[in-house]
């Protein structure tokens, strides 16, 4: 399930958030979204995730325009820097949830349901907390749990907003190996946020630069590094200066 | 010499040490005092002076009043009018402020400060509006009366004008809170396939419920107390449009001293109850916060 965006632009109150961006997320691939802050990253995920709309531009999952198509419709998995966890729900509810409010229809009996769930819960190392909520477990496993939850719905593409921003240094550096491996693992096509460009650089297949709402450069970390576009590239990623 | 000096020190150690931001002891004293006394004065007394009043000829006066079958009238037609104030205003209340809190739009501000409009209109204002736009003098006068309503003088006015009084309640306990909560967990929803109703439902609702319970219970006080704006327009036809508030009035004026602070014990009592779950309510929604911020 690849994702493709096209020419995006997007202003807040007259100011040019996202200008011109086009990217191409290959199937299977993760792909890191990297600037300073402001540099428009967010803002151009939660268009992909259709949490926004843009002004201008298309984008395409696999092929299939989802421009006009809102956030339930697109089955994007959304994972948010501060994980927005439904407080009121246990860790199996907020799991479920995604499926729970399918249609009639399409929703799996409860007992599927279930399974699920533990299958999910096994995935990230959190068998044993089932029955907790939120506000009872640490940051790590609050993510881990928003992550679950992302993938209960079978998202066709998953997109993480600076998903270790809140945590602190150790932690971040477990998770971020263990994104890796489940990257590995599972092969969904991802794509993530971050401004710590040590991160991106660890577990991105490919690395796209932002600044100012324009795309400075797209390529694995190892073009990125030793041949970088412009000024601000060398300047961002603490290059020498090479001739 | 050097054991005063230790006696000293160990009486300060033995009182309760000074927090650095607290006032001295007099002052926090005073302030305490004249709060208290001004409760005292004019909630205290005046809610023990009801109650006394109201048993003054004895426990049995004090039921017999509720046997009174004009009485009981005003007290079915507070509890029908509440009936229909509370809960058209619980829906009006959280759709407003769900748009207001959840969308952007040209006039925005003045809408959420028009919301508040009852609560700096004097009640009876309240009601004199609806005499001129229902009344057979008013706007729509001539209308009503070819098609029979009468609006005026009946019940369906004084439930308009409850309405109107009690209007900003639920959407003021709701606004703040919404705003302060944030989206964050309805764009989740959002994300994983949860559709307007559903969010609303299954995400916002839980999270909102003491605010709104509470905005629920200070609407239903106020639409069972309301005298000014009822009382414009109800027209105090005994049995037939007088609510509590105003059949207490009514008994006043009679002389009828024990039954109307018999009924206005009721009320009392009604806000005592009010009060408590209040408290209630903000004590679970405090606690409610406190888990959420682990």
């Amino acid at each position: 399930m690849s994702i493709r965006i096209e020419d995006l632009s997007k202003k807040f109150e007259g100011q040019a958030a996202v200008q011109n961006a086009t990217i191409e997320v290959g199937t299977g691939k993760l792909v890191a979204l990297l600037g300073p802050s402001g540099s428009g990253k967010t803002t151009l995920l939660r268009l992909i995730a259709g949490l926004e709309f843009p002004d201008a531009g298309r984008v395409f999952f696999h092929g299939e325009e989802v421009t006009q198509k809102s956030a339930y419709e697109r089955r994007a998995g959304f994972v948010f820097q501060h994980y927005a966890l439904f407080q009121h729900l246990s860790v199996f509810d907020n799991i479920a949830f995604g499926l729970e409010v399918r249609p009639r229809a399409t929703r799996p009996p409860k007992a599927e349901i279930r399974e699920r769930v533990h299958c999910l819960l096994k995935l990230v190392q959190l068998e044993a907390f089932a029955k907790r909520f939120p506000a009872q477990l640490s940051g790590g496993q609050r993510q881990r749990v928003a992550l679950a939850r992302a993938l209960a719905i079978e998202p066709r593409v998953l997109l993480l907003d600076e998903p270790f921003g809140a945590l602190d240094a150790k932690v971040r550096k477990e998770l971020r190996a263990w994104l890796r491996r489940f990257h590995d693992e599972t092969h969904i096509t991802s794509l993530f946020v971050t401004h710590d460009q040590e991160e991106a650089f660890e577990v991105a297949d490919e690395v796209v630069i932002l600044n100012h709402g324009f795309i400075q450069q797209t390529g694995t970390p190892g073009v990125v590094q030793s041949a970088p576009a412009n000024a601000f590239v060398q300047d961002f990623l603490g290059l020498d200066f090479q001739i | 010499m050097a054991g005063a000096i230790q006696d000293l020190t160990s009486i300060r150690s033995r009182t309760r040490p000074r927090r650095a931001t607290e006032e001295s002891a007099l002052v926090r004293w005073t302030l305490i005092s004249i709060s208290f006394l001004f409760f005292a004065a004019f909630l205290l007394l005046p809610l023990v002076a009801v109650f006394a009043e109201a048993f003054r000829r004895g426990a049995a006066l004090y039921f017999k009043t509720f046997t009174d079958p004009v009485t009981l009238d005003a007290i079915k037609l507070t509890l029908f009018t509440s009936a229909i104030a509370v809960p058209c205003n619980t829906v009006f209340g959280v759709a407003a402020a769900w748009a207001i809190t959840r969308f952007q739009f040209r006039g925005r501000e003045f809408f959420s400060t028009l919301i508040d409009l009852p609560l700096w209109v004097s009640p009876v204002i309240g009601g004199l509006i609806y005499v001129l736009l229902f009344g057979s003098q008013g706007l729509l006068g001539p209308w009503l009366i070819a098609h029979h309503w009468k609006i005026i003088y009946s019940t369906p006015g004084i439930v308009i004008a409850t309405v109107f009084v009690t209007f900003p309640f639920v959407a003021r306990g709701l606004i703040p809170l919404m705003q302060a909560q944030g989206i964050a967990e309805e764009e989740a929803a959002l994300t994983l396939g949860a559709k307007g109703w559903q969010v609303f439902w299954r995400v916002t609702l839980p999270k909102i419920k003491w605010g709104l319970l509470y905005g629920i219970i200070l609407c239903n006080a106020r639409a069972m107390g309301e005298f000014g704006a009822v009382s414009v327009v109800s027209g105090h036809i005994r049995g037939l449009t007088n609510t509590v508030p105003l059949q207490i009035e009514i008994l006043y004026n009679e002389y009828s001293f024990a039954a109307a602070f018999a009924l206005a014990s009721l009320l009392s009592l009604l806000a005592l109850a009010t009060l408590g779950l209040k408290t209630y309510i903000e004590w679970r929604a405090r606690q409610q916060l406190e888990q959420s911020q682990h």
